[in-house]
């Protein structure tokens, strides 16, 4: 057992279409780290992510987990690691017929019995902490809303507290902000930042944006081709080695500076 | 000259079509012996026909309505079972909830089978092993009726994608939990207009087969026709147009309440 709370070690990933998006990433992460992963579009930052919670099958390397090995996990085991690890999405991924006090609900799922979830049979105890979640991201308000009611700020907000009521130990967030206006994005980001660091949950977030990156992050790793090419403290991600994790790709590295509104947007 | 406007590939296609059509009939409509003066004698009998039929008689109308009644629920019957049976395959075969990929191509494949062969053909089996009676008639619709449900659902389940299901597996949730927190609750209203559309097929699928001895008003039907009494055969049509009309009316009305609720 090691004393990292997730450590990868040779992880390789290759599509059955033969694509390799990952070679040979070794990777240890503390608990309450806040990391942020960057490269270019098709580095394999998404893959990364996903192989780490087997939503995509490893093709090879060792992943553990709190002292669990996840890549040998069988079912049951898988659903305990997966219980523990909460996931951010680009796209959200609501249950959008569902109220929004239940798809922050969902995240106690992995802790209940089928036909307990099935029924939605949830304790008080966990709907009081979901609804005090909801009121901590500001939308105490929204909780009996359909979650398609939502913009996409608030939607985001609710991806978080659905992570949240999981109460992991780490939590994977791909492109959380990629789909929102830099407004949103600037609280969604505080949101995940901010609980994070209040509860010691350990973060991987995988971003687009460079200067995003730099702003929250404790720890910046930079992939490219499947490899990593950089790892290090934000201060030690100087323009000159941003430049050679975006070679060839310079247009993506600040996209949607948050905080502040894009030059062609300001007089629209 | 003139220019050419349309789609070359396209024009001669559609010469191909129509002469390979015409080339067709010619020899088929000998194979049947279509002939003229049939085609005059029947047409010169329909006023007669006509005279018939407007004696229409309400004397056997009790008896339609009765068996009108054994049409309907042996439909709502087959449907009811068909859903509970497709509910559970389906999610085991759509691609985005298949716990295991070969169970789902073995379902699959059985399903394609089922659906080949024609509804008559399920009732007739179901006749030939039950006998006659709604008790064939429940039994042969189950098998069309289940694969068409199962068709259709897994198509909204692919359809639907696989984002929230995606999040509940992510989150460490049993397969329970993907298919009733994550993809019933995104396709609820998909579903029931799909089960009031099928309900509706189904009906009108009863009163055929009722012919064939599965029971309910086709019986009734079929035995007017072999005795030529068009009086009650009219009011037999008129009945099952009526009822038909009605469900129609009814279940656009209903999935159009669900289209609107769906957004
Ligand atoms: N399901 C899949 N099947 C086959 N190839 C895939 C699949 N998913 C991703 N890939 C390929 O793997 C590589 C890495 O993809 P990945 O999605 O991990 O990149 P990414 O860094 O997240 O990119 P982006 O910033 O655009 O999201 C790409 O070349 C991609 O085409
Ligand atoms: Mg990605």
């Amino acid at each position: 057992m090691s004393s990292f709370l997730l450590e990868i070690k040779g992880l390789t990933k290759k599509y059955s279409a033969g694509t390799i998006a990952l070679s040979g990433i070794d990777l240890q992460v503390k608990s309450k780290e806040f990391i942020a992963v960057i490269g270019p579009s098709g580095a394999g930052k998404s893959t990364l992510l996903r192989c780490i919670n087997r939503l995509v099958e490893p093709s090879s390397g060792s992943i553990e987990f709190a002292g669990d090995r996840v890549d040998q996990a069988n079912a049951r085991e898988l659903r305990r690691v997966r219980s523990q690890i909460g996931m951010i999405f680009q796209h959200y991924n609501l249950v959008n017929r569902l109220s929004v006090l239940e798809n922050v609900l969902h995240g106690r799922l992995g802790y209940m019995s089928s036909i307990a979830g099935m029924f939605s049979r949830y304790s008080e105890e966990d709907k009081k902490k979901a609804i005090a979640l909801l009121r901590k991201v500001g939308l105490e308000n929204e909780m009996y809303k359909r979650a398609d009611e939502l913009s996409g700020g608030q939607k985001q907000r609710v991806g978080v507290c659905r992570a949240l009521a999981q109460q992991p130990r780490l939590i994977l967030a791909d492109e959380p902000i990629a789909s929102l206006d830099p407004k949103s994005s600037a609280v969604v980001m505080d949101a995940i930042h901010r609980n994070c660091a209040e509860q010691g949950i350990a973060c991987l977030v995988n971003l687009h944006q460079v200067d995003v990156a730099k702003r929250y992050a404790s720890r910046i790793i930079g992939i490219k081709n499947g490899k990593m090419v950089f790892d290090g403290p934000p201060e030690a991600l100087t323009d000159h080695h941003a430049a050679l994790i975006y070679e060839g790709k310079e247009s993506q590295m600040y996209q949607q500076p948050v905080g502040e509104e894009p030059q062609d947007r300001r007089y629209a | 000259m003139k220019i050419p406007i349309s789609h070359k590939a396209t024009r001669r296609n559609q010469r191909w079509f129509f002469a390979v059509m015409i080339v067709l009939f010619v020899p088929c409509a000998f194979y049947l012996k279509l002939s003229y003066s049939q085609f005059a004698d029947g047409v010169g009998r329909i006023p007669d026909i006509v005279k018939q039929f407007l004696q229409i008689s309400p004397e056997d109308l009790p008896v339609l309505l009765r068996e009108l009644l054994t049409s309907l629920i042996i439909a709502f019957l087959s449907v009811v079972i068909s859903v509970f049976l497709s509910l559970l395959l389906s999610f085991l075969i759509a691609d985005t909830t298949a716990p295991n990929r070969w169970i789902a191509k073995g379902l699959r494949l059985i399903v394609v089978i089922v659906r080949t062969i024609p509804t008559t053909i399920w009732v007739l089996l179901a006749v030939a092993s039950m006998g006659f009676g709604s008790m064939a008639g429940v039994l042969g619709l189950l098998f069309p009726t289940t694969s068409f449900l199962i068709k259709s659902f897994t198509a909204q389940i692919d359809e639907a994608g696989k984002e929230p299901v995606e999040a509940i597996r992510a989150l460490g949730g049993t397969w329970w939990h993907v298919v009733f927190n994550g993809a019933i609750p995104t396709l609820y209203t998909t579903f029931l207009a799909l089960i009031a559309f099928n309900f509706e097929i189904t009906v009108a699928e009863t009163v055929i087969l009722g012919m064939v001895g599965a029971g309910g008003i086709g019986v009734l039907l079929q035995e007017y026709i072999s005795y030529y009494e068009f009086a009650p055969l009219l009011m037999g049509i008129l009945v099952v147009f009526l009822t038909l009309f009605a469900l129609e009316l009814m279940t656009n009305r209903i999935r159009k309440r669900l289209a609107r609720g769906a957004r």
